[in-house]
């Protein structure tokens, strides 16, 4: 497989390979961006 | 001035590792793992859909054994307890988001392998209330006003627990659709197919341990913000006007 097939979209197979590789990736960098947010938004009080 | 965790000093090696494994995985996946017969291409979903279900069977036993910690500890040593609960809780929203993405990516693929989106057979059935189960933890955790909920959602988590090996062991018992196990004795994937799932099993499971250390120590940074705002409250109760 090549970088010009993996974004061929003239299939369905080609489609769902890569919307599922897509959403893997923005699922995953979603929840971490979240957490990140949160953790700037979280005031540290340890002393 | 607070000293820098382990945490804080493992984070960026450990986080950098994790994108340096992945991409490997990536590039095995999609350019050097041969071409399925059958499937042809959309069988590469399964070297992102395996390791994200695996993931899934595997963080739920770190909630079942930080609730167990949580409820053993929660009279005898109370802050050991919230340490248990934090890790309980971020274990719990890492199943939710890897089994997500196994249900997902298996719909993505079953569209395109078998024609429907969907069918209720014992795998997905039982996937489906995994996923169920950590929702209403998570729900139960976020929405009870109880002063319990602590406690109920560490028993529900004990609960869920018990349908992993149900989900693992379902197409084994049953005769589903969703297909047989490919590994071990009997297992049908081709020896070519293994580094690229290799790869990626170990770079999301590093990834999957990076993200729960991550928010139980956001946990962790809130509960502590908690008690410093609970105890500022009780001061300036106790504060008699002059």
């Amino acid at each position: 497989m090549t970088w010009h097939s993996l974004f061929d979209l003239s299939t369905m197979e080609h489609r769902h390979l890569l919307f599922a590789y897509i959403a893997v990736w923005t699922i995953q960098i979603g929840y971490l961006g979240w957490i990140t947010w949160q953790w700037r938004h979280t005031k540290d009080t340890r002393p | 001035m607070s000293r820098p965790s382990i945490f804080r000093i493992a984070a960026w090696p450990w986080l950098l590792g994790t994108l340096a494994v992945l991409a490997v995985g990536f590039h095995k996946a999609i350019f050097v793992a041969p071409t399925e017969a059958t499937m042809g291409d959309v069988q590469r979903i399964f070297y992102y859909h395996v390791p994200s279900a695996v993931m899934g069977l595997l963080f739920p036993y770190v909630n079942f054994i930080a609730a167990l910690a949580y409820l053993f500890w929660r009279r005898r040593d109370p802050l050991k307890a919230l340490a248990a609960d934090a890790l309980a809780l971020a274990a719990a929203e890492v199943t939710v988001v890897f089994v997500s993405i196994g249900l997902l990516t298996g719909m993505l693929w079953g569209r395109a392998a078998w024609g429907i989106w969907w069918t209720w057979d014992a795998r997905l059935s039982t996937y489906l209330l995994l996923w169920l189960l950590y929702v209403s933890y998570l729900l139960l955790r976020r929405f009870s006003s109880t002063g319990e909920s602590h406690t109920l959602s560490a028993v529900l988590s004990v609960f869920a627990a018990v349908d992993v090996p149900i989900v693992y062991m379902s197409i084994r018992w049953w005769r589903t659709q969703h297909p047989s196990p490919v590994f071990g004795d009997g297992g049908s994937l081709d020896p070519s197919m293994w580094p690229a799932f290799l790869w990626n099993l170990g770079g999301w499971f590093l990834w999957g341990v990076f993200i729960l250390a991550f928010r139980y120590a956001l946990e962790r940074r809130r509960q502590i913000a908690d008690q410093e705002n609970a105890l500022r409250a009780i001061e300036a109760s106790l504060e008699i006007p002059q």
